[in-house]
């Protein structure tokens, strides 16, 4: 084991941990899928509204890449195909029935995976529905379907604010299917398949597993993050893609593997201050968030998916996701205070050593979704660098060549090499107000298309 | 009150809003809005909740780490004029009273003519109010004698944050420091009114006492004195026959600008800067070590017939002038100084080895700090591409490491 201690970080400490025991949920009435979830993907149907589906088939696929398919988590009826501007697809609504029957796969012996082929364990990851789950560096989206990836990056790893990881989303049952995962997995690559776990983590699904090299990562987030690790790990060069999963997702491709279906089983966290009760449910792939939130606090809320650094906000009636393993709900509701700006005891956490509050201990807060200021060029006093967690890369320079629109300076300056994290915690501490997530997010989507 | 406050802006705001009849007038809407209260703005894009710093917060700082210069400065004048006039015995009162005189009229004709150019220029161009204007304000005049006429002040002020900062777009887009440019206008348009013997302190002016200063009386500040010396003579006795030991000149009961004698109150915002860390110490431990090393280099060459500014002492530089308030609150000044980590420290070393120089070696002005800054300013850009240039170099290298 390998360590890595990253220095540079935040962890935002925010009130509404989930703890206690796992509840388990009955399969929801109904589970829906989010295709915009999954950048890179045009999803095209593969079914219509009022066809019966079976577990795991194909409900959508990829225009440009046919075989890259998005599968039923279970099966049933599919009630509503619900549509957004421009009838962008925004969601697969299947009405769920235990009897609608079950796609099945080829079943593999843990002997047989060790051997397996690259074309085999391709066309099983594809047809099997879990594809998707492997995301690129750079890019950080869908992988085409005939990638030759340099390396491959296995997190058992999540830092991201009230985000559950390992110790909860990974059982001594799992190792198994990690383990076929990785046979799989390797296939794919000529290159290395890194795991990386917790710093001192002794976790009984993460150790003594093989074909990995296990390096282990500590520090703040986003150290936990797949894509800073990689660019401590094994940066993409040459044009070529590393891939990136979680350990959890990596866990429903060794099942698809071992049992020949699509396991939509997953543990959720429901986490924040607008849940009446932050806990964790077991259920599956696509619950409705109102199922897994349980009761929410009184007044407005605003449900993420995901974090709050990287989370999307959901409707009351949308469901949970395909990657998060989490869902925040965030009281909706920003309190102002008169004068605030000139008040060294004001006592708001803060990042910033410019309120007093900020040189004592971190207690969580309940931290609400204001600006807390106007809009600004950058200031550069150099405070996004202590955030930046990969290496070698000036995000003042960065973040000024992307806003001025120069993509092929931005890449020079880390642009395909900077993650999302990075640049939502840049945001979350920018005194000048200024996304720089989202600015990421548009030039990426601009340099795909160019490139 | 918050309240009120709340419904009141609540209620003017769709006057100012797009569309509305006072549309041209927002930036002043905005201002006073946020100025009064936290902005009530959601997060709707990107990440879901924000740090509560902001840039209000980040130049009230800058102001709040001025304020012990403020407060000596002003102290300092009514002393300074107080012992011009011959006096042994001056209270604190009546030194801040006299100061206050002084020095109050100037702060508010840089708020108020600097306000003025800021408001036009944001209405005209349709940009939020800039908070760095605040700072600005404050550093010109701190950085003028006790005596500028106050026509000059609005002059300069002006054409610091017109010429400085709202041609090229606003605060974070500007080449030099404004509150400079606005000192280096004055400078070199009425170079009477703000070098030289007798502008440094307010002796036989004042309206409280009838007096006039006394024989005695040269109103040289020590850089001038040392400056003025014969060649060979020694600088430190020079300067203990005008009357001033180093902890003197360190505490800055000496004649100067009025916010930059005292070495010892800009070490106290260098403190608050540092520890709030909305300075960067990199800058500052490198204008320091510029300077200390330049001055030493200098002492090697003095012989017995050099000027004594080339043998005066490098820690008595430190103390001397504006190189403390400079290294503090100007050279500090984000947007205008190098933004790489060892992009500061070579920038802030540039600015010491740069005032030593200009002070000793130049014959033309004794004082070197501002000149420093100002010539460092127009190298920042430069020493940031080469850092930057290395550091990308770095990057892609480590990736071909991987590619082979």
């Amino acid at each position: 084991m390998i360590p890595h201690d990253i220095r540079r970080g935040l962890d935002i400490p925010i009130a509404g941990a989930a703890s206690g025991d796992v509840v388990d949920l009955p399969i929801p009435a109904t589970v829906g899928i989010d295709p915009r979830e999954i950048a890179g993907l045009i999803p095209r149907l593969a079914a219509r509204e009022g066809d019966t589906v079976q577990a795991g088939q194909p409900v959508m696929y990829h225009k440009f890449d046919q075989d890259t398919v998005i599968v039923a988590p279970v099966g049933g009826r599919i009630r509503e195909v619900r549509r957004g501007a421009r009838r962008v697809i925004t969601g697969v609504v299947i009405e769920t029935d235990a009897s609608a029957g079950v796609v099945q796969h080829r079943a593999w012996t843990a002997g047989e995976l060790a051997g397996i082929s690259r074309d085999d364990a391709r066309a099983q990851l594809l047809a099997g529905g879990v594809w998707p789950f492997l995301r690129t560096r750079p890019l950080d989206r869908l992988a085409p379907s005939d990638v030759v990836p340099q390396a491959i990056v296995i997190a058992a790893t999540e830092t991201g604010p009230l985000q559950p990881g390992a110790s909860v989303l990974l059982s001594e049952g799992d190792k198994d299917a990690l383990q076929a995962a990785i046979h799989a997995l390797g296939a794919l690559t000529d290159g290395t398949v890194y795991l990386t776990v917790p710093a001192g983590s002794s976790h009984p699904a993460l150790s003594g597993l093989d074909g990995v090299e296990v390096h282990a990562f500590s520090g703040p987030h986003p150290s936990g993050d797949p894509g800073v690790q990689v660019n401590h790990l094994c940066p993409p060069s040459g044009g070529r893609t590393v891939l990136t999963l979680r350990a959890w997702d990596a866990v429903t491709i060794g099942r698809l593997f071992l049992t020949g279906r699509f396991d939509p089983s997953r543990v959720i966290a429901a986490v924040g201050t607008g849940v009446k009760a932050p806990r964790l449910v077991r259920t599956v792939l696509g619950a409705p968030v109102a199922d897994v939130a349980g009761a929410l606090a009184d007044g407005p809320q605003r449900i993420v998916c995901g974090s709050i650094l990287t989370g999307r906000a959901t409707p009351a009636d949308g469901f949970t996701g395909f990657f998060p393993r989490a869902m925040h709900v965030l009281p909706d509701v920003v309190e102002r205070t008169i004068l605030g700006w000139a008040n060294p005891f004001n006592g708001m956490w803060s990042f910033h050593k410019a309120f007093l509050a900020a040189f004592g201990a971190s207690r969580p807060q309940d931290l609400r979704p204001g600006v807390y200021g106007g809009h600004r060029a950058i200031v550069p006093t150099g405070v996004h660098d202590k955030v930046i967690a990969s290496p070698d890369i000036l995000p003042t320079f960065l973040f000024r060549s992307m806003i001025a629109g120069d993509l092929e300076g931005s890449v020079k300056l880390g642009m395909l090499d900077i993650t999302m994290e990075e640049a939502a915690l840049a945001s979350f501490i920018c005194p000048s107000k200024i996304d720089y997530d989202e600015i990421l997010r548009e030039r990426l989507e601009l340099y795909a298309k160019e490139a | 009150m918050k309240a009120f406050l709340e419904s009141t802006f609540d209620r003017l705001r769709p006057s100012f809003e797009k569309g509305g009849p006072l549309e041209w007038a927002w930036p002043m809407f905005e201002g006073a809005e946020t100025f009064a209260l936290t902005p009530g703005e959601k997060t709707h894009r990107g990440v879901h909740v924000r740090d509560p710093m902001d840039q209000k917060r980040l130049m009230i700082f800058v102001l709040y780490a001025m304020i012990p210069a403020l407060l000596f400065g002003m102290y300092n004048i009514g002393y300074q004029g107080f012992l011009a006039e011959g006096a042994t015995e001056v209270s604190t009162v009546d030194a801040l009273m006299r100061g206050a005189w002084h020095m109050l009229p100037i702060v508010i004709t840089s708020y108020t003519a600097g306000g003025i150019a800021e408001l036009v220029f944001c209405v005209v161009r349709k940009h939020e109010i800039n908070e760095g204007f605040l700072v600005t304000a404050m550093l010109f005049p701190l950085s003028l004698p006790p005596t500028i006429p106050l026509w000059m002040v609005a002059a300069g002020i002006v054409f610091g944050v017109v010429i400085g900062k709202e041609v090229f777009g606003g605060v974070g887009y500007n080449i030099l420091n404004p509150a400079l440019t606005a000192r280096a206008f004055v400078f070199f348009t009425y170079p009477a009114f703000i070098s030289g013997a007798g502008v440094w302190d307010v002796g036989g002016k004042t309206f409280f006492v009838d007096a006039a200063v006394t024989d005695a009386y040269t109103g040289a500040t020590p850089l001038l004195t040392v400056a003025n010396g014969l060649p060979g003579q020694d600088p430190v006795g020079l300067l203990a026959e005008a009357g001033w030991s180093l902890g003197d000149m360190a505490l800055g009961v000496i004649p100067g600008s009025m916010g930059e004698v005292s070495a010892v109150a800009a070490l106290a915002g260098a403190l608050i800067l540092i520890a709030t860390g909305i300075a960067s110490w990199r800058t500052m431990v490198g204008a320091v070590a510029g300077l200390l090393a330049t001055a030493a280099v200098f002492n090697g060459f003095a012989g017995p017939e050099s000027s004594p500014l080339l043998s005066l002492p490098p820690h008595y530089h430190l103390v001397m002038g504006g190189f403390a308030f400079g290294a503090v609150f100007m050279a500090t000044d984000p947007v205008s100084s190098a933004t790489t980590e060892l992009g500061r420290l070579l920038y802030g070393f540039g600015i010491g080895v740069m005032c030593a120089l200009i002070r000793v070696v130049n014959p033309a002005y004794p004082e070197g700090m501002m000149l420093a800054i100002l010539f460092m300013n127009v190298f920042a850009p430069l020493i940031d591409h080469y850092v930057v240039e290395a550091t990308t170099r770095r990057r892609t290298a480590r990736m071909a490491v991987q590619a082979a």
